[in-house]
């Protein structure tokens, strides 16, 4: 069953490059260009996620947003914004939505998200992560390639675990940001650059497959090349 | 000198004046009145002259002391208003631009004063307001832009498969620039807003002893590649009240800044103690320093350290909104430096009641 998502956006070329993201990921698409319009698609209730523009001609985003959730409407929504305060991250969760990403945003993340938020049952995740030979147990928090155990501080295990559970796909730095920090904002180093060469250096340097990716202009992956 | 005090000067020497022209008054009926007078009638004239002088001079110093009090009350009631209105007009900055004078019904010249001074601060309240208006649209209005541009190589980047790995790498170049821009206009509308009052903290009581901590874990992962060695040489236990988003965001500023701007093999030395309450966190690195003319400029907005300007790294904004955060949380940022050696402290009140 194909994951249907309602992209709601006024501007053409952003909501183009969007749909052609997730028609790639396999996700039927519908569009409305408007808040008005959003609104009566959205109460059809036929789609799995939204993806929300804040700034819209008619009734904005947030809105648009509240009217559904007080009419019962459930679908999980994302919220994408020009705005990207803590505050306003807040106000949009308050809201009723579901996740929150401002604008400029990597277009690898926003799939991500939106994949992660049409999942619905909850994320059946195993006790044991397990990428090719490399293994991450995060109840015992250890992690093992080749059946040698690596040793990592709580904060490489943590970006581990992200990049594994993730699956193949690459995250951005902001998001790895928010997920092994907690930072919602931008701290402006190479934090996250360094960690995962850090990582590299402990999960691939003696081995042949290499597992750590560099996903230029998006992020950071674990996956098998193969 | 005051105006008070010449005002009160002057009308004592009118008060003196008066009291001369009495005298001469008195000389006048007395002895130039008299012109057909004997040499006995003449000093007896001298003489009640000199009584009549003596009597009034001690019966004018009582007036004219009470004369000279009252009119130093007198002055001081006069010029009140004008005193409250300078008051006003010194705490008068772009934040408090909403303030106004009380109005002066009674008087009429003071009241005009105070109406042509708040017209001139709505006037400027508006400029500034126009200004932080621009700056917070032009902010927004780039985020679309910025964000298709970003979107749309992105795209290209993973659709287009016959790229070189040349080409690859300067899409990826652009768009980290791309990234860097979309950085300093979140900056630059963070300011804007803190300005204009529309950032709230949301304040909890924070262990800054373990964000500190937290912090030097990250330094020495990020002070490795520079073999800059990173310490903690105290940190006691310190209760705060604070944004704990925000004060992660200044530590982690401040010793991103200490590393960066640091020689190679160079040390940070960090210590964090709590004494008469107020926690107080030090930043010691072996920084190029900054001349002193340039040291009171750091937290300026867009100020860059001199031969810095062709560097790739940072905005130039993170200190501003260091210490915009430190201010509102009522506490201090502080640098200072000589050359080989920089100081950057941090002091916030200790939280009081708590545990």
């Amino acid at each position: 069953m194909h994951m249907r998502v309602l992209i709601v956006e006024d501007e053409p070329k952003m909501a183009a490059f969007i749909a052609k993201a997730l028609e790639e990921e396999g996700f039927a698409l519908g569009l409305a260009k408007n808040g008005h319009e959003a609104l009566e698609i959205l109460l059809e209730g036929v789609f799995d996620v939204v993806v929300l523009d804040v700034m819209l001609p008619g009734p904005d985003g947030i809105s648009v947003l509240k009217q559904y959730r007080q009419r019962g409407g459930k679908t999980p929504v994302l919220l994408v914004s020009a705005r990207g305060h803590v505050s306003e991250r807040v106000d949009g969760l308050n809201a009723g939505a579901d996740d929150y990403l401002p604008k400029p945003f990597v277009l690898a993340e926003l799939v991500a998200r939106v994949r992660a938020l049409g999942r619905r049952t909850p994320e059946t995740t195993s006790l044991v992560l397990r990428i090719a030979d490399l293994s991450l147990d995060t109840v015992a928090h250890e992690v093992r390639r080749g059946g040698e155990v690596i040793r990592l501080t709580p904060r490489e295990f943590r970006l581990l675990e992200f990049l594994m559970k993730s699956g193949a796909r690459a995250r951005g730095r902001m998001a790895i940001m928010e997920a092994v920090w907690d930072y919602h904002f931008d701290p402006g180093t190479n934090l996250v650059d360094v960690y995962v060469r850090r990582l590299r250096d402990k999960i691939d340097r003696s081995f042949d497959i290499k597992l750590v990716h560099t996903e230029k202009g998006v992020g950071y992956a674990v996956r098998n090349p193969s | 000198m005051t105006l008070r005090r010449r005002l009160s000067l002057w009308y004592g020497v009118v008060l003196l004046l008066c009291v001369l022209c009495a005298v001469l008054a008195t000389y006048d009926e007395l002895i130039l009145d008299a012109p057909n007078y004997s040499l006995h009638e003449v000093a007896i004239a001298h003489s009640r002259f000199r009584d009549v002088l003596h009597d009034m001079v001690l019966v004018s110093v009582p007036p004219v002391l009470i004369g000279l009090v009252g009119g130093w009350l007198l002055t001081r009631r006069a010029l009140r208003p004008l005193e409250r209105m300078a008051e006003l007009a010194e705490k008068l900055d772009e934040h408090t631009l909403g303030e106004r004078l009380p109005s002066e019904k009674r008087d009429l010249e003071i009241e005009r004063l105070a109406q042509v001074f708040n017209a001139m601060a709505a006037r400027l309240d508006g400029s500034f307001q126009r200004v932080r208006d621009f700056t917070l649209n032009a902010s927004h209005e780039l985020k679309t832009p910025l964000a298709i541009l970003r979107g749309e190589m992105e795209t290209n980047l993973r659709t287009w498969r016959d790229l070189s790995e040349e080409q690859r790498s300067q899409i990826a170049s652009q768009i980290e620039e791309i990234d860097r821009l979309a950085k300093i206009v979140d900056e630059l509308s963070f300011l804007v807003k803190a300005d204009a009052g529309q950032l709230r903290l949301a304040l909890e009581p924070v262990p800054l002893h373990e964000l500190v901590q937290e912090m030097l874990e990250d330094a020495e992962i990020l002070a490795q590649p520079g073999g800059i060695e990173v310490s903690l040489q105290t940190c006691d236990e310190a209760i705060v009240s604070g944004d704990r988003q925000r004060l992660r965001q200044v530590l982690l500023n401040l010793v991103d800044n200490a590393i960066k701007y640091n020689a190679p093999g160079g040390f940070v030395k960090a210590a964090l103690q709590s004494r008469g309450g107020e926690a107080r966190l030090t930043l010691l690195n072996t920084g190029p320093g900054l001349p002193e003319s340039h040291q009171g400029r750091v937290f300026e907005r867009f100020y860059r350290g001199p031969g810095e300007r062709g560097g790739t790294e940072g905005s130039g904004l993170g200190l501003s909104i260091a210490q915009w955060i430190m201010q509102r949380h009522g506490g201090r940022l502080e640098f200072h430096s000589q050359p080989g050696l920089t100081t950057v402290t941090m002091s916030l009140k200790v939280r009081t009641g708590s545990k």
